[in-house]
């Protein structure tokens, strides 16, 4: 049996960075008070989170830091931007746009919104995983009132131009909403350059804590509160502010901003490694996604031949953790609606190996993996009856 | 989420593999397939998937004939993609697997690089994969056997008192592979009491032709042609007055013109007795233009054309195979027809030297297709897709699991979980499975066999998916059904080996995730 745990399942839940935990642990131990309150102990709190606030803001470019809201979460923060959306302008139009790949969170908040008189119109992508910007721009209408696309995809990590939706969806007046979960604080992104409207940000994707996540709302958009209560967070978001959670993500988000691009470069290196020897040293292996605008710690190989659950869990023997679109490893047991969208038959969207990389991955990752998946897939193919005799 | 013992029989799963000479066989699953009307190559002619027997040998992507074992078919509903390139279309299910590479999108219709040939992953890829400019690969046969003489065994009819003898053997040289060509092109055979002859028409501005099939009847037949000369039909009809001539003829090139084959024997010969028959061709019906990088070929025979296209490529000609339909020209009614054509430089400057004729092309434009390591390399040229609904087939191919359309290389492919069985004194001896499935498709799988072993196969029979997951201590609620498909596989193989063994299955016996397809030779 191996020796050390190999984790490369960062996009399904990260390890928080210690510094976060650091800066976070006053706030439960000792440090309390309501921020909305008058007095000396609550304006330390006040102060705390608004610090944090800037920090976010200041991670994504944002003009102001109230343009940034805190939630509990990223999928908050998602049913925020489309429900709050779609209800408080509902008197410009019933029409939303979405990509095909979306995250389960979009989807569903969708099809919600469709059983309650929205019309939701479904972009195709191509086989890299890219959204139809032409298809984009013969479904708009005046009727449009937001366009919702990842920034990048989780699954296959292909990121999006979103430059150019968002310059579709404003010449028809409609808001651009993008989630941009797997991609704030993974690679640079600037509300303002960009054009974003609506922005959903995570925490822990980004080594912050769990239970808190942001969104990022421009100034002078038009949107509904999805929670009443006391009116915090601007009136956007009410409920007592989650202090330390806030202090951690801001924390976070001054962590990833300086760390970036290097975290960029060094988790890159790893993937291509990953990359190059599994597909030089495995027959019949594909990497799914696009070949070079994608997430710096994102890969997504399938295998010909192989489901993918079989595929975890033998990896999993090894101590090696992640994740695959297969089918029988979803809920719904349906293969992963990204790769299907992409155009890859089932049989073969069963063989994919999802494999995200985080900021505790070392080079010699990439080795364990590339050096037991061979056997392992041999391994499997020899008992699948679908494997070509020169393969098993 | 998985038990332990699911977890252990994953880990350690026990009789993996195939039993090769087993009694039975049960297979479970989704295949992919082709309509039923999908030409397979064979070894001497394209037969209709559904037409096809277990005795045709068929070609497979490794330029060699296999054996079928299976063909299945089953009903099915839903999208085909319909792939067209230069040698013809061919529709499937989307899932189906396609023998090619894919070309990067900036070098579609390129292939090359500075001098260097763009050859991607050569692979199945789904068809559903595929794009306009993707290459597919094509088998060229690479197996090869001379013979040097044919005996003519032709039978004497009742009435035949006088037909002149033609000699029982006749030598299989450069001399008869012509005259096949020429017989093929424009031959004919009548047989009716009295009236039994073979004749070829030329027209009247191919003398050279005349002669020179003259002199090859002398030679092979003994038998001294009569020449007719038609001024008005501007023809010169070369008949052959004699019965085992014409009766040969026949039963060697087949009798009506939409039947008419090249012999299976002829379709193995060395390369320079194929290239005499292709002269013979040619020069009786074909068509070279030696300014331009065309020559043609037509015929009303469907099988005649997918033979010529071998011959052709075997000699590394690229040919291309278009389909006329059936029209009225001129008050002229013209059937349907098959026109090969042979469209690029390299490619006629082989041809023109196979027919020794001058060729005065200077220009050598880049190729489009090439032909390396056996293979036939080209582009699709489109793909369409279209709704579909009746039955459709598969086949199982010995050893290369993979078989040829007119146009496409297809791997046989099929189901995902296979249960073999080994019956002795009415027991299973031996179980063995192969599975394509998730961690309780493979617990489960390796459970019914360590359970069905031993067991008489009434005993077997009643192995039900709940036995096989109680064994294993419970399945996750949401895998009892998707993954839980041994005792379906287990099942299925008794009944095969029951149906090889004519024994009736009792009553109620029943797959409970019974699938429409079906084995059907």
């Amino acid at each position: 049996m191996s020796e050390k745990i190999v984790y490369m399942d960062y996009a399904s839940s990260s390890r928080v960075d210690p510094r976060v935990v650091e800066v976070m642990l006053p706030y439960l131990r000792e440090l309390f008070g309501n921020p909305s309150s008058q007095h000396s102990a609550s304006s330390k709190m006040k102060n705390a989170l608004e610090e944090a606030r800037a920090k976010v803001a200041g991670l994504i470019n944002a003009e102001k830091p109230s343009e940034v809201v805190f939630t509990s979460g990223a999928t908050e923060s998602t049913n925020m931007a489309l429900r709050g959306v779609a209800f408080r302008n509902r008197d410009r139009g019933n029409h939303i746009i979405a990509s095909k790949i979306e995250h389960i969170s979009v989807l569903n908040t969708l099809k919600y919104l469709s059983k309650n008189g929205f019309e939701v119109t479904y972009l195709p992508v191509d086989k890299y995983g890219t959204v139809d910007v032409e298809a984009l721009k013969t479904t708009i209408t005046d009727k449009t009132i937001l366009v919702t696309v990842g920034y990048a995809n989780n699954e296959v990590g292909t990121i999006q131009p979103i430059r150019e939706i968002a310059e579709i969806a404003h010449s028809k007046k409609a808001y651009l909403h993008t989630d941009a979960t797997p991609a704030v604080g993974k690679i640079s992104v600037d509300v303002v350059k960009d054009g974003i409207d609506l922005m959903t940000i995570s925490s822990w994707d980004m080594c912050g804590p769990y239970g808190i996540g942001g969104i990022y709302v421009k100034r002078g958009i038009r949107v509904e509160p999805l929670i009443l209560g006391g009116g915090q967070e601007g009136g956007l978001r009410s409920g007592t502010e989650n202090v330390a959670g806030a202090v951690g993500m801001g924390r976070a988000a001054e962590l990833a901003k300086v760390e970036m691009a290097s975290d960029a470069e060094r988790l890159s290196k790893i993937r291509d490694r990953i990359v190059e020897r599994v597909l030089k040293e495995i027959p019949y292996s594909f990497l799914n996604g696009h070949p070079t605008r994608r997430l710096p710690h994102n890969a997504n190989i399938r295998f010909s031949f192989v489901e993918g659950e079989s595929l975890v869990l033998s990896l999993d023997m090894e101590g090696i953790m992640l994740s695959s679109g297969s089918a029988c490893s979803s809920k719904t047991l349906e293969p992963s609606h990204v790769l299907i969208a992409m155009g890859i038959p089932h049989v073969e969207a069963q063989g994919s190996l999802l494999i995200s990389l985080g900021r505790f991955n070392v080079p010699e990752d990439a080795e364990r993996i590339a050096d037991v998946l061979p056997r392992i897939i041999k391994g499997l193919r020899q008992m699948s009856p679908i494997a070509p005799e020169e393969v098993r | 989420m998985y038990s332990q013992k699911v977890m252990e029989h994953f880990r350690n799963p026990r009789n993996v593999g195939e039993i090769p000479d087993a009694d039975g066989i049960g297979k479970v699953g989704n295949p992919v397939c082709v309509p039923p009307d999908t030409d397979i190559i064979a070894k001497d002619s394209a037969v209709p998937i559904r037409a096809i027997n277990k005795s045709d040998t068929i070609l497979s992507h490794d330029g060699a004939f296999h054996k079928i074992n299976k063909r299945f078919s089953r009903a099915y509903a839903g999208t085909i993609l319909d792939i067209k390139n230069r040698l013809g279309n061919t529709a499937l299910t989307p899932d189906h697997m396609v023998f090619g590479f894919k070309v990067p999108k900036g070098d579609k219709y390129r292939y090359t690089r500075g001098k260097k040939k763009l050859i991607g992953d050569l692979a199945w890829w789904h068809a559903c994969e595929l794009d306009k400019g993707d290459m597919v690969a094509y088998p060229v046969p690479n197996e090869s056997s001379d013979i040097s003489e044919i005996e003519t065994h032709v039978e004497k009819s009742e009435h035949d008192f006088k037909s002149i003898e033609i000699p029982p053997k006749i030598k299989v040289d450069g001399d008869f592979m012509r005259f096949a060509g020429y017989f093929l092109a424009e031959g004919n055979t009548r047989i009716e009491r009295c009236k039994t002859y073979a004749t070829l028409t030329f027209n009247t501005n191919e003398e050279d032709n005349v002669m020179d099939v003259c002199r090859l009847v002398r030679n092979i037949f003994g038998v001294e042609p009569k020449i007719e000369r038609r001024a008005d039909r501007k023809t010169v009809n070369i008949v052959i007055y004699s019965a085992h001539v014409a009766r040969f003829l026949r039963k060697m090139f087949g009798g009506k013109d939409d039947e008419r084959n090249v012999p299976e024997f002829m379709m193995f010969l060395p390369l320079d007795k194929q290239a005499e028959l292709i002269r013979g061709l040619w020069y009786g019906d074909g068509y070279i233009e030696v300014n331009k990088p065309r020559a043609s070929y037509s015929t009303i025979s469907k099988v005649l054309a997918q033979q010529i296209k071998m011959l052709l490529l075997r000699q590394g000609i690229i040919p291309s195979v278009y389909e006329e339909k059936a029209r009225v020209s001129k008050g002229v009614r013209h059937r349907k027809a098959y026109r090969i054509f042979v469209l690029e430089t390299p490619s006629i400057r082989k041809l023109s030297s196979i027919l020794s004729v001058g060729f005065n092309l200077k220009k050598n434009p880049r190729s489009k297709a090439w032909i390396e390591n056996g293979m036939l390399f080209i582009p699709i040229t489109r793909i369409e897709s279209m709704e579909y609904s009746g039955f459709v087939n598969n086949l199982e191919v010995n050893v290369a699991h993979s078989y040829v359309t007119p146009s496409l290389t297809v791997h046989n492919c099929g189901d995902l979980m296979w249960i073999y069985i080994k019956v002795k004194d009415n027991r299973l001896e031996d179980v063995k499975f192969k599975t394509f499935g998730c961690g309780a498709a493979i617990a489960t799988s390796s459970m019914v066999t360590e359970m069905a072993k031993g067991k008489t196969i009434e005993e077997a029979l009643k192995i039900s998916r709940q036995d096989v997951a109680d064994a294993l201590d419970g399945l996750p609620p949401i895998k009892m059904h998707c993954s839980n498909l041994a005792s379906d596989g287990l099942k299925a193989a008794i009944l095969d080996y029951m149906k090889k063994k004519g024994i009736t299955p009792p009553e109620g016996i029943k797959i409970e995730s019974e699938t429409e397809e079906k084995c059907d030779i």
